[in-house]
């Protein structure tokens, strides 16, 4: 109940890091972020789009992004998202984290 | 540092829960409009784009609840879940959830009433300015010194003020044609200022006032009918006429504490008035500080006043606060601190058993589900989940109980509030709820619940999964022991600790109540007269009264004898212990004694034989040879086999008497004593003023008929005079008061802890059987005969009842030694028929609480037992 609940393709907390990282060089709506995930994966991370949502709320309350109401290219209303400075170190932590884990999952994946 | 971050976040939600909801939705809405039209512009049609969307998107519902629950707490959204179902749990089983509320009430509101009313008969905080540097101040050990000490040590400085006050003072108060006794608190002109006693109308006493009077709120409503304008009106007080300045607040603690409450306060008059002291203190300046300031200026005293009888004012200097055990200690009331102490672990002991009681029965519950629980266990719920889920229940339940204790609290607080003391004394004690009284209850809601919720979750969720499941449950006779039963055992051993205490206070209290107190209470009244000391001036004058008073009294028709008496027996004492010489003795003795100074026909009104000898006579007066009569009792310690008639006796350096006659020995202050030593002195002999008037009549019926006319008679004698009747009997209240509240308290409390050890043996048992029901059901089907079962049934409670009995039997003998000083002579503490109506009682209720379970044992069926898997 209530866990963020990624496609099992997906490592856990990885989509934090994904939003995270699309949202690095400047606020974004939802569904911008999405479609950012999706096109720089070249449709291969299968996310339901729903499950972004869930995920951007919790880290806002967790205080890395900050949200606003703005207006979208196509000239509607939207929530925009941007990184705070707490998220912007959250961001780096868990760059580092990820490499760290995929070099050494590379490594066993090559030495077994 | 984040986790704080969450939780403003998370509380910033709470107030903007519905726009958020109204925002998501818009979020979800752009998101799926602006895909549909992506996707369009890509060739879909109109309908398909917003089908791929949706589909995209996935469920919309989910992605509600999850993003809302982000900005939830948790565990708050899990509490209210749990108890939303724990309270549908207890609304199903009502009779188990009523058990439980009822034991945790009883015990909560017994408690929180016991803790109420000794916070606030022993450590209620006065009702004046800053009294924490407030100190109450004794120079050479008198807890009153005169005047003008009072000024000395008030002039010299050393604190922020000195006030004083004479505590247990009385006036006459003439209203209309009628005299009443008031009692007032003599004050010293600074004392409002200094103390800073609030003024809820006028003001308060200033220095140099005299005739003025601040009445109390209870005086106003009660006796001025809340005049709404009584500043300025005109008072007689002891012949003087005096104005109302100002009125007290409603529900003031005075500085005295202990539910003191005088009617009125008036300027102390007077040089040989004495009064206590109370200082503020200083910014800054402790206790210690103060007892030096103190010392030194008990030094300049000594040099300035020197005391009369040679003493120090520089010793035994006190500097104590005005509330808290230092204060107890000054006031040295410790033993009836004593006495609440013993209360309170006795409502701790019912509230331990209440608890055992809700344990219990969550255990037998919990075990009879412990098949719900295995399935929740095996498709994948925590431990930790149900434990909370369990704990939730005694949570409730101990909400609950503590909601009904507190109302329950508040009523008894409420009686007792309306309850009037037969004291001596005006005692109103302002039992309220306070603060600390909720923080108390809260604090025990809480232990109750995990004490009573904590193990029986534990042991449920740790039940063997598989076994369960297989129903093995039944099978498995399981400890004999278990931790149920050892509650049990337990509850029953404190219940009957309880009520042996309590049945031994009531055997007390009806001993008390039927014994005779060596005079007689059926015939006899007493009339208190109390004249206005300005008025009496000289002895010839009281004595006028007094030989009027006496000779119309016994003219009454009905009157059969009357006398007057300084002490009224078991209402007032009057202690000594000096040497005494005799003429048989050489060496004077130490003796302990009470003394009285009674008039003739005393005896003969009270009732009590003279044994040799004769009654004081009209000739036993001053200028005649000194006599005494003594009591049995001290006629045998001083002379021994020696006739005593005729010998002399010499109390101190005082002069000789002669023995006139021996006296029946009687009580003189407490039931409790025995043998007492006495000695009567005739009222004529007897040296100083005389305004407080005992007059003691005998009637030749009932004595309730005398009540008018005596009052008549008597305030016909002196109007400014404060007359009361009483029949004797009225007038005992006093004597019989601590027996009383010990054997209400405590019998109360026994029984109390009885029917709640009742009902936690029956829920065992009940219990016992339900788990037992196939092997019932076999031995029924193997030829068992219905004896048997019921054998089967009363060897349990047996067992359970046999092993708490011995063990509550032992503590009691042990516990109940102590207690031998509170109970009237004759009754012992190891008193055989308490212990045998114990042991009576708790068969009865043993049985009864079995007999439901063993009915249901008989009941079952065989087939249905053994087809039940």
């Amino acid at each position: 109940m209530g866990k963020p609940q990624p496609p099992p393709e997906l490592l856990p907390g990885t989509l934090y890091l994904l939003a995270l990282r699309t949202l690095r060089d400047g606020p974004l709506h939802g569904y911008a972020i999405a479609r950012r995930i999706r096109d720089a994966s070249a449709d291969t991370l299968q996310i339901e789009d729903g499950s972004l949502y869930p995920a951007l709320n919790r880290m806002v309350v967790k205080g890395w992004l900050a949200s606003e109401w703005g207006i979208s290219d196509n000239n509607r209303k939207a929530r925009f998202y941007r990184l705070t400075a707490q998220g912007r170190k959250q961001l780096e932590r868990e760059t580092k984290d990820f490499d760290t884990l995929i070099s050494a999952i590379q490594l066993v994946m090559r030495t077994v | 540092m984040s986790f704080w971050t969450e939780w403003k976040q998370k509380l910033s939600f709470v107030r903007r829960a519905s726009r958020f909801d109204q925002g998501l939705d818009d979020e979800i809405l752009f998101h799926l409009e602006t895909r549909a039209a992506e996707l369009e512009s890509q060739g879909f049609t109109r309908s398909g784009a917003v089908q791929q969307a949706n589909r995209e998107f996935g469920s919309r519902q989910r992605m509600r609840e999850d993003s809302r629950a982000a900005w939830q707490f948790r565990w708050v959204q899990d509490l209210l879940s749990d108890l939303r179902y724990a309270f549908r749990a207890l609304r199903r089983n009502p009779a188990f959830a009523a058990t439980g509320v009822i034991s945790l009430a009883l015990g909560i509101g017994a408690n929180t009433t016991i803790f109420s009313l000794t916070n606030e008969f022993l450590f209620s905080r006065p009702t004046v300015r800053s009294p924490e540097t407030l100190a109450a101040l004794r120079l050479g050990g008198n807890s009153h010194s005169p005047l003008s000490v009072f000024r000395f040590v008030r002039d010299s400085k050393a604190f922020d003020g000195v006030a004083g006050e004479l505590e247990e003072a009385e006036v006459n108060w003439r209203d209309g044609d009628q005299s009443s006794r008031l009692h007032v608190m003599r004050v010293t002109g600074n004392f409002f200022d200094v103390i800073g006693v609030p003024v809820a109308l006028g003001r308060g006493i200033q220095p140099g006032e005299t005739r003025v009077v601040v009445i109390s709120d209870g005086f106003w409503r009660n006796h001025l009918a809340s005049n709404p304008s009584p500043l300025g009106r005109k008072l007689i007080l002891d012949g003087a006429v005096y104005t109302i300045a100002g009125v007290l607040p409603r529900n003031t603690r005075t500085l005295v504490g202990f539910g003191f409450a005088p009617d009125l306060y008036v300027p102390v008059e007077g040089e040989d008035s004495i009064v206590a002291f109370y200082a503020r203190l200083p910014d800054g300046m402790t206790r210690q500080m103060a007892l030096e300031r103190l010392g030194m200026v008990a030094r300049d005293l000594d040099r300035a006043h020197p005391r009369a009888d040679g003493g120090k004012w520089n010793s035994n200097l006190q500097v104590s606060a005005v509330s808290g055990f230092e204060w107890l200690e000054m006031m040295d009331i410790m033993p009836i601190a004593g006495f609440f102490a013993v209360l309170m672990i006795v409502v701790t002991l019912v509230l331990l058993v209440a608890c055992a009681n809700v344990a219990s029965l969550l255990l037998a519950r919990a075990s009879s589900r412990s098949q719900e629980l295995a399935i929740r266990l095996s498709i994948g719920a925590s431990r930790s989940r149900i434990i909370r889920h369990l704990l939730a229940e005694s949570l409730l339940l101990g909400l609950l109980g503590t909601s009904a204790g507190i109302l329950l609290n508040l009523w008894l607080t409420t009686a007792f509030k309306h309850v009037q003391l037969p004291l001596p004394l005006p005692i109103q004690l302002q039992i309220q709820p306070d603060a600390r009284l909720l923080v108390y209850s809260a604090a025990l809601a809480l232990v109750s619940a995990l004490v009573s919720g904590f193990m029986p979750s534990l042991r449920a969720s740790r039940a063997d999964v598989n076994s369960v499941l297989k129903q093995s449950e039944h099978q498995v006779s399981g400890r004999r022991w278990g931790l149920r039963n050892v509650l049990v055992a337990g509850q029953l051993a404190v219940s009957i600790l309880l009520l042996t205490t309590g049945l031994l206070f009531l055997r007390n209290l009806l001993k008390s109540t039927t014994m005779s107190p060596g005079f007689d209470v059926q015939q006899t009244a007493l009339a208190r007269m109390r004249l206005v000391p300005e008025k009496y001036t000289t002895r010839d004058r009281s004595d006028q009264v007094i030989r009027s008073a006496l000779d119309d009294l016994r003219a009454l028709p009905g009157v059969e004898a009357a006398s007057v008496a300084q002490i009224v027996p078991l209402n007032d004492n009057l202690q000594f212990g000096q040497s005494i010489r005799t003429d048989t003795i050489s060496e004077p003795r130490h003796n302990e004694f009470t003394g009285n100074n009674v008039s003739p026909q005393y005896f003969q009104t009270m009732g009590i034989r003279i044994l040799r000898g004769r009654e004081f006579a009209d000739s036993d007066r001053a200028g005649n040879p000194s006599v005494v009569i003594l009591n049995e009792a001290f006629a045998r310690r001083l002379f021994g086999a020696v006739e005593p008639v005729g010998h002399w006796i010499q109390i101190g350096d005082g002069q000789r008497a002669t023995v006139v006659g021996v006296a029946k020995n009687s009580k003189y202050f407490l039931l409790s004593e025995d043998e007492k030593s006495a000695i009567y002195w005739p009222t004529a002999q007897q040296e100083g003023l005389l305004t407080d008037l005992n007059f003691l009549i005998r009637a030749r019926s009932r004595p309730d008929d005398l009540a008018k006319p005596v009052n008549v008679l008597l305030s016909k004698l002196d109007s400014s005079a404060a007359v009361e009747f009483k029949p004797m009997r009225d007038a005992l209240g006093f004597a019989l008061l601590p027996s009383r509240v010990a054997a209400l308290l405590l019998g109360s409390m026994g029984f109390l802890g009885l029917a709640l050890a009742a009902v936690g043996l029956y829920g065992v048992l009940v219990y016992a059987i339900a788990r037992r029901t196939r092997e019932i059901g076999l031995r029924v089907a193997f030829g068992a005969t219905p004896s048997g079962i019921l054998r089967l049934v009363f060897r349990e409670s047996a067992l359970l009842a046999g092993t708490g009995t011995t063990v509550g039997l032992c503590t009691a003998l042990l516990v109940m030694r102590p207690l031998q000083s509170f109970l009237v002579p004759g009754l012992s503490a190891a008193d055989p028929l308490s212990y045998a109506l114990v042991l009576a009682v708790l068969g009865v209720v043993v049985f009864v609480a079995s007999l439901a379970p063993a009915i249901r044992a008989l009941r079952v069926d065989p087939l249905r037992a053994i087809h039940y898997e």
